[in-house]
This record gives structure tokens, C-alpha cells and sequence, in this order.
């Protein structure tokens, strides 16, 4: 085997899923603190901004005087720019939290049904391991796992961490 | 026959820093790929800094009728014999690159190893899957699935890869 003296890292593309909840930037902590050993860098961080629901903005648009839902574009314009400031906050915040730990970490953005694109990215980018944190909103219960990363565990190929908020602390025993 | 398991194994200094990780096996080829990729992947890199390896071993319960390891030729329903056998291959692969203990758990595997894991306060699982081809990719595994939703810590879950086309 390789020599004892300097163990190479042997996971050379990890991956970390992030949204704006507070869990899956636990999970990118949780995994710069304890795995950086194991990972290569750089680290890759995706986040995925779901399509604008563009069907409550016709819906808001069927009080309009004439009849017609007006769509304002304007409206859309200021949905998707708002939508593209908040993935931007995320990645840098991932970026910050990155560069506290020391590990270059490389970021994506991309649109679509979160689910989906991250393990289709996961593919593309061939990695080693998937990073994702248990939830996306809502408190974090012990016995629930998110969407998501529920639909992660099943259909990637590649290995798969879900990184939980230690529940023991603050919450009831069901023991 | 493997005892329970200490909570501090042989590892030498800081405990402090070390990372307990919990590697869950039974008697399937998956998991014990699981535990080469953790040793190769997660625990080896590590094993500057400190970290404890601990293998659980899950009794499969009775309705396991076909043990690859079981070497009679004849279906066996319950053999304690294959979690020594499957414990004594972990343990050879552990052996060459890190120290570690080893413990049998018995009962419901699922909550067994959750039990065992709450109580260790591991840090990390590690277990396979076992990957009920591609019509029920729709399911992992029983165990592994409840682990991911029940266990304390974070879990990482190892699908078996048919063709490692790295």
C-alpha cells in the first residue's frame, strides 16, 4: 500500500449540496471539519434554484380589470433576479465557510427541481461522495428525512452522507 | 467470538480530536465493500489525526434463508457462524491499515445498530446497501434505510457499484 508517512486523500471529487437552510450548511461544515483529510480539492458546492412558481404569478394577475391575467414581466424579471441574488448568497457563504476550513471548493448553480439536478450533476461530475444535509426547511425531527435528500439517498450511484443536526440535543427521547 | 465493543480502542493520543466512526456489516459482500471504500476513503486519510473504527456486526434475523458464506451447500436460516465468519474477513481488512474493535450486535438488526450507535456516540455510520437492482431502485435496503432516518449521527450509505468504471 501507499507509504504511512503522508496518507493521499482518496475521495478526489466530493460533493456538497447547499440551500438556504441552515442544515445543509451544517452538513458543509460538519464535512470540512471532520473529512478534510479525505478530500481532495477542490470541493464542489452546487446549489439549485427551483423554477419560479410562475403559476402564482398568473394567478395573482386574474383580478385585473380586463380579464386577462397580465403577467407583468417585469414582476417575473425582478422573481428571477431576487432568485439569482439568493443562490449567489448561498454559494457565497459556502464560499466564506470554505475558505475559514483552508479548502479551495469550486461552486455551481443550477435551476430546476433540486432533487433531480443534484443527482444529475452528481452524475455528470462522476464524484465520489454526495454531501447533503437532512432538510430543507422546517425543524428538524428526528424520525423524517427531507425530500431531497431522501430521493438522493435512492438514486445516486455514488456514495451518499446525510448530515443530521445532532437531534439529542433539545429534543425529546423516544428511546 | 468478538465481545462488546470498547469505547476507546487502541489508537494512541488525542481522543479529543479522534472521530468515532461506526462501520455496520452482515454477512453480504456489499457491506464489506462498504468497509474497504470507508477504510480506503474516510478512515485511512484520517488516521493522522485520530480516529476510532468501530465494526458492528448485525445478526440478519431468520427469514435470511441464503448465506453466501455459509459453506454447507445447505440453506441455512440462522448460523451464528457467519458473523464470526464475516467479522474475521472485516477484521482482515481492517488489520492491515488501521486498528479497530469489533462487536456483534444481536436482535433487530436495524435497531440494534441504532442502538449501538446512540450508544457509542459515534460520530459517523458507514453501511452498504444492498441495492435491490433496477426495478427496486426505488428501495434500499430496510436497514440501511431506517438508519438514515433514525440514527443519531450522520450516516453514509455505500450503494454496491456493479461496474467500477473509474
Amino acid at each position: 500500500m501507499a507509504s504511512p508517512a503522508a496518507p493521499q486523500p482518496k475521495l478526489q471529487k466530493v460533493m456538497v449540496a447547499v440551500d438556504e437552510s441552515e442544515c445543509s450548511h451544517h452538513a458543509l461544515e460538519w464535512a470540512l471539519r471532520n473529512l478534510a483529510a479525505s478530500i481532495a480539492p477542490p470541493l464542489l458546492v452546487i446549489t439549485v434554484q427551483p423554477l419560479l412558481p410562475l403559476g402564482y404569478v398568473s394567478a395573482a394577475s386574474f383580478g385585473s380589470p380586463l380579464g386577462i391575467p397580465v403577467v407583468a414581466p417585469e414582476l417575473i424579471k425582478s422573481m428571477q433576479e431576487q432568485q439569482q441574488q439568493l443562490s449567489q448568497a448561498l454559494i457565497d457563504k459556502a464560499n466564506q465557510i470554505c475558505a475559514q476550513h483552508g479548502v479551495a471548493v469550486e461552486t455551481m448553480i443550477k435551476t430546476g427541481d433540486p432533487k433531480e439536478m443534484i443527482c444529475e450533476a452528481a452524475e455528470e461530475s462522476r464524484v465520489d461522495l454526495l454531501i447533503v444535509g437532512s432538510h430543507s426547511r422546517g425543524p428538524v425531527q428526528r424520525l423524517f428525512l427531507g425530500s431531497v435528500s431522501n430521493y438522493c439517498m435512492h438514486h445516486c450511484k455514488c456514495p451518499v452522507l446525510v448530515v443530521k443536526k445532532q437531534g439529542r440535543i433539545g429534543w425529546y427521547s423516544d428511546n | 467470538m468478538e465481545g462488546k465493543s470498547a469505547t476507546a480502542s487502541g489508537e494512541a493520543g488525542a481522543v479529543v480530536a479522534g472521530m468515532k466512526v461506526v462501520v455496520a456489516v452482515d454477512a453480504s459482500e456489499e457491506s464489506l465493500n462498504a468497509l474497504t471504500w470507508a477504510l480506503d476513503s474516510v478512515i485511512a486519510p484520517r488516521s493522522g489525526a485520530g480516529v476510532s473504527v468501530v465494526v458492528v456486526h448485525a445478526q440478519p434475523g431468520p427469514d435470511h434463508f441464503v448465506y453466501p458464506v455459509a459453506a454447507h451447500g445447505i440453506a441455512i436460516t440462522y448460523s451464528p457462524t457467519s458473523a464470526i465468519e464475516s467479522m474475521r474477513k472485516a477484521q482482515e481488512e481492517i488489520s492491515r491499515k488501521v486498528s479497530a474493535t469489533g462487536a456483534i450486535v444481536e436482535g433487530d438488526a436495524k435497531e440494534a445498530i441504532c442502538q449501538a450507535v446512540e450508544e457509542m456516540h459515534a460520530d459517523l455510520l458507514i453501511l452498504g446497501s444492498r441495492g435491490l437492482g433496477k426495478i427496486k431502485r426505488a428501495f434500499l435496503g430496510s436497514v440501511s434505510d431506517y438508519l438514515v432516518h433514525h440514527a443519531c449521527c450522520p450516516v453514509l450509505v455505500v450503494k454496491p457499484t456493479k461496474a467500477h468504471d473509474k
